[in-house]
């Protein structure tokens, strides 16, 4: 068997095709043509019925369900993306506002508080000068007080100097015009 | 050794004999395999049509795909007049592809491997179809058979050759189901007979070409189904839209 596989398979196929002549084709006995015929439109029919009437419909129907529901889906998902693009729209109209807000109190605030600060600082530079004006003029009022006491001062002494040395009163006028004098040459020396 | 391949074609009777006025109308195993084709898919169209679920199931998946695939096929083919003939073409594809599949499965009989069978589906479909021309044009269908743009020379044997093809569609479309069944049933024995007379030695070949045929053979019996049910449409498409 081994040796043979070729002529056994070349065997095997003419059994194989003499037993099929010998039995024919069942497929062109026509014994059971009618019953054949008879029973295939029976459950053709059948068949055809049940599913038309019954099948179709509900798979149809089914898909047509799922269609409408994501055509519903998808329709509702565009509207609310318009709805959310138009509020981001409004939102960043806000924002922008808002930010102009902001810089326009901004800026008036800077102004405001420029316009302050200048009028404060010049009220108060006024104000200055004038302290320094009312100080320099007491400071030369005091000077001009102050020589004329000092005069006054230095004669008394003087006067009373001359009494202590010599025991004279020697008469005022006199010591005044000494006074004067060396005041005259020295007084710059001390009031600067 | 091997039983006779055409054995498994051989119809016989079950039950008791049924004669009405003379005709044999018995209940055989040819029958027997129609009435488990058809239960076969009324089955499967009611547990894929039972839930009517957004997001389908496995089942409703599956019956799903094949109407929209017929649905596709016939909208391709033969254009939206043919819709009314939706449920026909669903029913034949299905029928046929479930003859065509429970006869794959071992020891179970090919209803679809009779020319009977076939040839008086393809009866009905060449009978109605023209029936659908003739109802749809009158008897301007009859310019189905007279091409244009063609010679007049050449008219008298063109349309010779076209009445030929037509008569031809009926024998044409039933005999390449019948054939194809057959013959690959026939050759799934042949060679099934082969693993047991070779035996553990020389059978493995033969076992090997049995398992590669038998892959063959569903897609066979898909192909012919969808290739009978497109078949149908195109001639249904000649008879609805005339455009010779």
């Amino acid at each position: 068997m081994k040796q043979y596989p070729g002529l056994i398979i070349a065997l095997l196929a003419i059994q194989n095709d003499l037993n099929a002549a010998e039995a024919g084709m069942p497929q062109l006995d026509p014994k059971y043509w009618a019953s054949q015929a008879f029973w295939l439109i029976l459950v053709f029919t059948i068949l055809y019925i049940s599913i038309a009437k019954f099948y179709l419909p509900k798979i149809k129907n089914n898909l047509d369900n799922r269609e409408n529901k994501i055509k519903n889906d998808l329709e509702d998902a565009g509207k609310f993306k318009e709805l959310s693009d138009s509020k981001l729209k409004e939102y960043k109209n806000i924002l922008e506002e808002a930010k102009k807000e902001v810089t326009k109190i901004h800026l008036e605030t800077k102004n405001q508080l420029d316009k302050d600060i200048k009028s404060k600082k010049e009220g108060i530079e006024k104000e200055i000068e004038k302290e320094l004006l009312k100080a320099q003029k007491e400071i030369s009022e005091l000077k001009k007080g102050s020589i004329s006491n000092i005069q006054k001062v230095s004669e008394s002494i003087a006067s009373n100097i001359i009494e202590a040395i010599s025991g004279d009163k020697l008469n005022e006028s006199s010591i005044k015009a000494v006074v004067d004098d060396v005041s005259k040459k020295n007084i710059g020396k001390y009031l600067k | 050794m091997a039983s006779n391949p055409m054995q498994q074609f051989s119809v016989h009777k079950i039950g008791p004999e049924i004669k009405i006025s003379g005709i044999d109308l018995s209940f055989t195993n040819a029958s027997l395999f129609m009435i488990i084709s058809a239960s076969a898919i009324l089955f499967f169209l009611f547990l894929g049509s039972k839930e009517k679920r957004i997001i389908p199931n496995k089942v409703q998946l599956i019956a799903e795909l094949f109407y929209t695939f017929v649905a596709k096929m016939i909208s391709d083919t033969a254009g939206s007049k043919a819709k009314p003939y939706f449920p026909f073409i669903f029913s034949l594809f299905m029928f046929v592809l479930f003859c065509n599949m429970v006869g794959m499965i071992p020891y179970s009989f090919t209803v679809t491997s009779h020319i009977i069978v076939t040839l008086i589906m393809a009866l009905f479909i060449f009978i109605a179809v023209t029936i659908i021309g003739f109802a749809k044009h009158g008897l301007k269908y009859l310019s189905i058979f007279v091409p244009s743009g063609v010679p007049v020379v050449l008219l008298p044997l063109i349309t010779i050759i076209e009445i030929i093809s037509y008569l031809s569609r009926p024998v044409s479309l039933s005999v390449r189901l019948f054939a194809n069944m057959m013959a690959g049933h026939t050759m799934l024995k042949v060679f099934g007979g082969f693993v047991i007379s070779l035996g553990l030695l020389g059978g493995w070949l033969p076992l090997g070409f049995s398992v590669a045929l038998t892959g063959l053979e569903i897609l066979v019996a898909f192909l012919q189904a969808y290739v009978f049910a497109i078949l149908t449409c195109i001639y249904l498409n000649d008879a609805l839209n005339l455009h010779h």
